[in-house]
C-alpha cells in the first residue's frame, strides 16, 4: 500500500492521530487537572476548606456515622431496575459491608458500604445483591456534607480523564478512551519513525521559521522531550483498566475465578460468606493501633488509608486495615486483616512477589498516592506538554493541508480546524465555566451540583459551534477568528472565576497565600497564569497578520 | 538547607547536563561559536560534563526520597529542564557561553 515502511507510519500517525486526538486532548487536559482534582475540591466546596484530617476514630465517629448511613437514591433507583419486585424501605436495610477511604490530601471522608437486599435478581447470573450507600463526611464531627454538593476535580474531572462521562452503552467512554490510549502507543512509536532526527533536533525549536516549521519543531518537541512519560501513561492507563477491556477472570473464565475465589479465602482464612451467627464487632480502634504498629515495625510508619469491614455483625466478620500510599510510588497497602469479633489478627499480607511489584509500581505511578508536591507539579507539566503536542499535531495538520484545500474548493481542514478549537480553547472554556457556575449558582439550589454539570456541557456545546461558525476564513487558508475569541473568553472566564471565588467567600489570593492555604491559592494562581497565557494568545493572534497568505491563481 | 533548594539544585544539574550535552552537537555550538567547527576532544568533554550533572543529579533524587518516587522525580524534571534548554538556544543561546570558558576566548 505504501512505498516504504516510513510513509506507512506517517499515514498512521497522521490519521489515528488526528481521529483519536480529540479524545487525547480532553483525556490529557482532565488527567493533568486530576493531580490536583483534590485541591480542586476545596476551591469548589468552600466549607471543606480545612486542613487534611487523618483517619478518625471508628469506634466514637465513624460507628454513629455507619447506623445514620443510608442506601443512596441514585443505586436505589439503579438496583429497582435490576431485581424483582419493590426493593423495602431504604431505611429498613441492614449495612452488610462498609469502608471509610482518606489520602493525605483529603480534609474529608470518604464512607459508604452494602445494604443486602432480599429481591431475586432479573439476571440470573447476576450474583450483585446489594445496594450501596455512600456519603462524604467532615472526619472532625462526622456531619455529613449534602449530597447534592459536586466534588469538581474528584467526581467531575477525574472520572472524565478515563470515562468522558459517557455511560450509555455499557460505559463506552471507558472503551474510547482505552482505544485512544492504545492508538497514543502507537501514535508514539510511529512518531519516532516519523521524526528521524529525534537526536540531532532534540533541543529545537526554530519560532524564526514558517508555521509549519514552528508548529512541527514544537509537536515534536513536547512529544519527545516527555516521551517516558507520555509511553508510561499511555500504558499504565490501560494495565489499571486491562480488567474491565479484557475481563478473563471473571467473564470469560468464570468457574476458573469462583473456584480461585474459594480456594483463596480459605488460604487466607478470610471468610467469602456470612456465618449466619450474629456476633457483636469488637474495638476497631484497638486493630487500628495494632495494624499502625505492625507497619512501624516494618519501617512503614503510616496513617490508615482505606479501612474495610465485611459481614457486619456475624461471626465470619472481618475488618482489613489498609495503610495510606504516601512514601512510595507502588501502590500497596500493606493490608492487615482482623476477626471483627474479636480483634485478632487473621492475616498480614506478605510483600508483593515480582510480578505483583511492578504491577503495583506502575498502577501507583499513575494513582500517585505519594506525598511529592514537585512530582505532582512535574506531572502536571508532562500532561500539559502532551496537550500542547496533541494541539500543535492538529494545527501542523491543518498548516499542511489548507492551502491545497482551498484550491481544490474543499472544506476538511476547516471542520478539523473547528473541531481542534473546541477541543482545545472549548475544553478550557467549558472548565473555567464549570468553576464560575460553581461560585455563582445559588447555595439552596437543589441538585446544585447537576446544574454546573450542565453549564459545563452547555458551555463546551456552545464553543463547538461558535468555532464552527467562525471557522469559515481557513476554506480561504486563512485563520479562523474562533482561536483569538476563544482565547479571550477562556482569559476573562478564569479572572471572573478567581475574582467570584474572593467575593463569595472572601478568600482572596493575598489571604490564602499569606496564611499558606495552597490548594486554594494554586487553583487560583493556575487560573490567573492560564488566564495570562490566553490573553497573551489572542492579543498576538490580533496582531499579527498571518506571515504567509494564500497564493491566488 | 531545606528540601527545596535541594530540589532546585536538581533542577540546575538537569539543566547544566542536558545544555552540555546540547552544546557538543554541531548545530548549538555553532549557535554559540560560528566561526569554528567543534572539536572531536571537545564533544567528548561536553558529554562527559552532562553524564556527569545527569548522574549527580540523579543521585541526589535518590538521596532525597524512596528509589521509586526518586526515579519518577528525576525522569519528570528532564521535561522541563529539556523545554528550559531548547527555549534558551531558540532565544538566549549566549547565556549558555559561560559553559564554554574553558574552550579558549569567543572568536
Amino acid at each position: 500500500m505504501f512505498a516504504t515502511f516510513r510513509l506507512s507510519m506517517t499515514w498512521l500517525h497522521t490519521w489515528f492521530g488526528l481521529v483519536l486526538g480529540y479524545v487525547l486532548v480532553v483525556v490529557f487536559f482532565f488527567g493533568s487537572l486530576s493531580v490536583f482534582d483534590r485541591e480542586i475540591d476545596r476551591w469548589a466546596l468552600p466549607e471543606t476548606r480545612f486542613e487534611a484530617q487523618p483517619m478518625p476514630s471508628f469506634d466514637e465517629v465513624l460507628a454513629p456515622v455507619f447506623r445514620e448511613l443510608e442506601p443512596h437514591p441514585d443505586d436505589m433507583a439503579a438496583t429497582a431496575r435490576r431485581v424483582i419486585g419493590p426493593l423495602p424501605d431504604p431505611g429498613t436495610l441492614e449495612l452488610a459491608s462498609l469502608y471509610a477511604y482518606t489520602t493525605h490530601r483529603d480534609p474529608v471522608l470518604l464512607v459508604g458500604g452494602e445494604f443486602g437486599i432480599p429481591n431475586k435478581p432479573k439476571d440470573a447470573s447476576d450474583e450483585h445483591q446489594h445496594v450501596h450507600g455512600w456519603a462524604t463526611i467532615d472526619p472532625r464531627t462526622g456531619t455529613p456534607l449534602p449530597v447534592d454538593r459536586l466534588k469538581i476535580g474528584s467526581d467531575f474531572f477525574y472520572p472524565m480523564h478515563y470515562s468522558l462521562h459517557l455511560h450509555a452503552w455499557n460505559d463506552v467512554g471507558y472503551w474510547i478512551v482505552g482505544f485512544a490510549a492504545l492508538v497514543m502507543l502507537a501514535a508514539l512509536v510511529s512518531g519516532v519513525v516519523v521524526h528521524r532526527k529525534l537526536f540531532r533536533e532534540l533541543f529545537t525549536f526554530r519560532p524564526r521559521k514558517q508555521p509549519q516549521r514552528r508548529l512541527l519543531d514544537l509537536h515534536n518537541l513536547t512529544g519527545v522531550v516527555a516521551l517516558p512519560f507520555h509511553f508510561f501513561f499511555a500504558l499504565t492507563g490501560l494495565i489499571i483498566f486491562a480488567a474491565i477491556y479484557l475481563p478473563v477472570s471473571d467473564k470469560l473464565l468464570k468457574p476458573l475465578h469462583d473456584a480461585h475465589e474459594r480456594l483463596e479465602s480459605t488460604q487466607t482464612g478470610l471468610p467469602l460468606e456470612p456465618a449466619g451467627q450474629p456476633a457483636a464487632m469488637a474495638s476497631v480502634d484497638a486493630m487500628v493501633a495494632e495494624a499502625q504498629r505492625r507497619w512501624a515495625e516494618r519501617g512503614m510508619a503510616g496513617e490508615v488509608g482505606l479501612l474495610f469491614a465485611d459481614h457486619l455483625g456475624d461471626t465470619n466478620g472481618y475488618v482489613s486495615i489498609y495503610r495510606a500510599g504516601t512514601d512510595r510510588v507502588s501502590l500497596t497497602g500493606e493490608g492487615i486483616h482482623f476477626r471483627a469479633s474479636t480483634g485478632e489478627v487473621i492475616r498480614v499480607e506478605p510483600p508483593a512477589g515480582v510480578v505483583a511489584g511492578i504491577n503495583d509500581f506502575l498502577t501507583g505511578l499513575h494513582l500517585q498516592h505519594f506525598r511529592h508536591w514537585l512530582l505532582r507539579w512535574l506531572y502536571f507539566l508532562g500532561g500539559m506538554a502532551g496537550c500542547v503536542c496533541i494541539a500543535t499535531g492538529f494545527l501542523f495538520f491543518v498548516e499542511k493541508r489548507k492551502q491545497q484545500h482551498a484550491r481544490e474548493g474543499r472544506s476538511g481542514a476547516r471542520w478539523v480546524d473547528a473541531l481542534a478549537v473546541a477541543a482545545v480553547t472549548g475544553t478550557l472554556i467549558a472548565t473555567a465555566a464549570i468553576l464560575v457556575a460553581n461560585r455563582l449558582l445559588p447555595e439552596d439550589l437543589p441538585a446544585r451540583g447537576t446544574w454546573e454539570e450542565r453549564v459545563f456541557w452547555l458551555a463546551w456545546l456552545g464553543a463547538l459551534l461558535h468555532a464552527a461558525w467562525r471557522s469559515a476564513p481557513v476554506l480561504q487558508a486563512r485563520r479562523s477568528a474562533a482561536w483569538a475569541e476563544q482565547c479571550l473568553a477562556v482569559s476573562v472566564l478564569a479572572v471572573v472565576a478567581v475574582l467570584l471565588n474572593w467575593i463569595t467567600t472572601g478568600d482572596h489570593l493575598w489571604h490564602t497565600l499569606t496564611t499558606g492555604y495552597w490548594p486554594v491559592a494554586g487553583v487560583d494562581l493556575t487560573l490567573l497564569a492560564a488566564a495570562a497565557i490566553a490573553a497573551m494568545t489572542a492579543r498576538r493572534l490580533w496582531s499579527t497578520t498571518p506571515t504567509w497568505e494564500p497564493a491566488h491563481a | 538547607m531545606p528540601d527545596a533548594l535541594f530540589y532546585v539544585l536538581v533542577v540546575v544539574l538537569v539543566v547544566l547536563g542536558l545544555a552540555s550535552f546540547a552544546l557538543a552537537m554541531e548545530r548549538h555550538w555553532r549557535q554559540l561559536r560560528p566561526g569554528s567547527p567543534i572539536a572531536r576532544p571537545t564533544t567528548l568533554v561536553l558529554r562527559a560534563i552532562g553524564a556527569t550533572a545527569l548522574a549527580a543529579s540523579l543521585a541526589l533524587c535518590l538521596w532525597l526520597d524512596h528509589g521509586t518516587i526518586a526515579s519518577l522525580v528525576w525522569v519528570m524534571a528532564l521535561v522541563p529542564a529539556a523545554l528550559a534548554v531548547t527555549f534558551t538556544f531558540s532565544w538566549r543561546p549566549q547565556w549558555f557561553a559561560p559553559l564554554l570558558w574553558w574552550t579558549g576566548t569567543r572568536p
